[in-house]
Parts: structure tokens; sequence; C-alpha cells
């Protein structure tokens, strides 16, 4: 088999196999939206990292340690970063609220711009790409504890802004969101 | 089967309202019984037969192609700003599959037509998955009926490509039973697909949903900018998660 034919049927396979992810996603996305509105009911408010990074301040852990309390030292560390992956777990609910508000918008707009669209998408991948980056990163305890805090801001901060663009669009806007589509939809939606 | 699927069309009213979908597989039916006839006077292997063979499948593209945008035209007409966006985005993957097609299948001339199709199934496939993807990006609704219209032209075409590069490349030229067993082998995932179309069909179609476009343009104007500078933002920030500096409350 010559090199084109190869690159045509390697091509037709990776359709096939992308034909097959975009007709049964769907009952995933559904499940991952049940997911994430429980992650939402578990993060009411990001904004309280001051208050966890106090819980998980060094100074306690390194005074268990010089105590002579290894294996609570321990146990403290486990728990620390359980909390720390729980909290960029929220930060990511938080970026993907800012992102299905990007589409909504999209969705309703009479004329959408490519190159926003595009940009969305693009900072979506590298979003996800960091995220995965920053949650492996956190599992090996590499990450320090503090830059949670400052995305942590940032995010709460990019919230209420947004909060305020949305409330501006009025009544027409919640009127409209009540017939958009929403988590559930999609390919899957009339399955 | 085709006529089995005609006969839903008809019995639910379904060609009102998937016209060109009618037309295609009124098309598919037309092309079997001239190529029945045909091949009853003239050899397979005739000049008559090649080009009967040759312009029957182009006008069945150029149906299925039509029937394909009248069906995307159902599902994203609603949304008229993702409707004009799933156009360019269309003719823009199609544009850049138009030059890996031409540039990948240069070489044998008594191959080209078969190249043409293959091309034609490619660029038809990729600018279908596109639009599938932008459709699962925006969680637009897709009733059934219309999902499995799509995924089964899609199917096909992913398929037609598989069999022109491995059925053509290897068989062609070399085995004696190339025509039987290209007619076995392309005619099985279609009857599969026309199968799965009518059991997809035998229900009334869902009501045409009312346009869902409500907001003003400013308003997409003014939100979606600020919105992509703040999941900017959250990326940078990221981005210098393991170069901490200390940064002023915003």
């Amino acid at each position: 088999m010559n090199y084109s034919a190869a690159v045509f049927a390697t091509i037709g396979l990776l359709f096939l196999l992308a034909i097959a992810w975009l007709a049964f996603s769907g009952t995933r996305r559904k499940t991952e939206a049940v997911r994430t509105g429980g992650r939402e009911r578990e993060c009411p408010h990001i904004s309280h990292f001051p208050q966890i990074k106090q819980a998980l301040a060094n100074a306690d852990f390194i005074y268990l340690r010089d105590q002579g309390y290894p294996a609570l030292a321990k146990r403290i560390r486990k728990e620390r970063r359980r909390i720390a992956l729980n909290y960029l777990a929220c930060l990511r609910v938080e970026f993907e609220k800012l992102l299905h508000l990007a589409r909504m918008v999209a969705v309703m707009s009479p004329h959408v711009a490519v190159a926003q669209e595009v940009q969305g998408f693009r900072l979506n991948l590298e979003f996800t790409y960091r995220y995965y980056l920053i949650y492996f990163r956190l599992v090996s305890g590499v990450a320090p504890l503090e830059a949670i805090g400052n995305l942590s801001n940032l995010v709460s901060a990019l919230m209420v802004r947004m909060e305020t663009a949305v409330s501006e669009l009025g009544a027409q806007a919640a009127l409209g969101a009540e017939s958009l589509p929403h988590n559930g939809g999609g390919l899957d939606a009339g399955g | 089967m085709q006529l089995a699927l005609c006969g839903i069309l008809v019995t639910f009213a379904h060609f009102r309202r998937l016209p060109f979908f009618t037309a295609y597989i009124a098309l598919n039916v037309a092309q079997g019984v001239l190529l029945f006839v045909v091949y009853q006077h003239y050899d397979p292997y005739s000049q008559a037969a090649f080009l009967a063979g040759w312009w029957s499948e182009a006008i069945t593209l150029l149906a299925r192609l039509f029937a394909t945008v009248e069906i995307l035209h159902l599902v994203l007409s609603p949304y008229r700003g993702i409707w004009g966006l799933a156009w360019r985005v269309v003719a823009g993957t199609s544009a850049v599959m138009l030059i890996f097609v031409v540039g990948a299948s240069q070489g044998d001339p008594g191959r080209a037509l078969m190249h043409a199709d293959r091309g034609f199934n490619l660029i038809f496939a990729t600018a279908l998955i596109s639009c599938l993807a932008l459709i699962r990006y925006y969680s637009i609704r897709v009733e059934n009926a219309y999902k499995a219209l799509l995924i089964g032209f899609c199917f096909y075409a992913c398929v037609k490509i598989l069999l022109s590069t491995f059925l053509y490349g290897f068989l062609h030229g070399q085995h004696l039973q190339y025509a039987a067993i290209w007619q076995i082998v392309s005619v099985t995932p279609y009857l599969l697909i026309l199968l799965f179309w009518s059991v997809a069909l035998a229900h009334p179609l869902p009501k045409r949903r009312e346009q869902q476009s409500i907001l003003p343009t400013s308003v997409y104007q003014r939100i979606s900018p600020e919105i992509n500078l703040q999941l900017q933002a959250i990326n940078k920030q990221l981005m210098n998660f393991f170069n901490i500096k200390e940064e002023p409350q915003q």
C-alpha cells in the first residue's frame, strides 16, 4: 500500500471513530452534566480559598512533623492534596460555566463571529490541557497551593463581572434561556 | 429496501419536509434500474456501461449533498448565528480537504474517477463531521430522525473512502471476481443504512422548531469578547501555575 492510500485509510478509520463518538457521547455528556451539577452543589462558593489555604498552611504540617507525629503529618498531607484537587475541580466548574454562557449567547444570537468562537474553542482546549497538567502535578505532589489561591481570586472576580454583564441582558435573555438547549442536548438529545 | 424507504417517505408524508432526501432515495432507485437495464444490453466493462455508471453516480452524489444540506438546515435553521457559522466551517474544512485530496491523489490517470469519488466522499465526510461536532459543541438538540439520517450519510461516506482505498487498491485488476466482491462489499453497508433510516423514519417527524435567535447582535458583540478575555485570563493564570507571583486582587 502506498503512502497516499495509508493516509486515506487512516483518515477513514479516524472518521468512523469520530462518528461513533459523536453519535454515542450524548449519554456520557448527560452523566457528566449530572456529575457537574453535583460538583456545583459541592462548591457553592469557590472564593473561600483564603480559609482553605489557612487550614492547609505549611506551618501546621511542619509543626506536626517537628513534634514527632510523622503519621499524622502524612495523613494531613494526603488530606491537603485531596482538598486541593477538589478545589481545582471547582475552578473547572466555574470555567465551564463561563464557557456555557458564551455558547448560550452564541446560540441565541442572529450573527456569530467565527474568530470569537474559534478563540473560545481554543481557550477551552488550552484550559483542558493545563487543567490536566496541573491535576497530575498535584497528584504527584509538586504543585504549590498558593497558585490555586491566585486562580481562585481571578475566577471569582471574573464570575462577578460576568454575572453583572448577564444581568444587563434583561428579561429578554431570561425568557430566551428557557427555550435554550442545555447540557442534555446535543446529538443524543432526541434519544 | 430502497422502495420500502420510499414507501415510508410517502406514507408518513416525509417527502414534504424532506424533498431532497426523498429525491436522493428516488434517484438511487432510478440508478439501480438504469444500471440493471444497461448491464442487460451491454458488457459491464463497455464504454456505455462505464459512462452510465459514473454519470449516474455523479448525479446521486450531488443529490446526497443536497439532501444533507437540507437536513442540516432543518436542524440548524432555528439558530441563525450557528447556521451561518456552520456554513463558514463547512466551506473552510472543504477547501482544506480539497487541497489535500488534489495533492494526495496525483498519479495514475486511469484511477482518476475512483480518486475523484474517494475525494468527494472525504470532503463530504469532513464537512459533515465538522457540522456534527459544531452541533455537539453548542449542545444543539437534534431529533432522532435527523440524527439517524446525518449519521447514516457520514458512515456511508467513510465506508466508501475505506472501500475505495482498500478494495480498489488491492483487488482492482488482480482479482477476477473484483466486480462481484465490490458489489457485495459496497452494497451491504448501504442496505444496513437503508434499514437504519427506515426504522428512524417510520414515525411522524417532530414539529419544526421556532427561531431561537432572540438576542440583538450587539449583545453577542459585547459579551462574547468579554467572556473570551476572561477565559484567556484564567488560562494565563493556569499557565503561570508553577511560577507564582503576587497578583493584585481584581
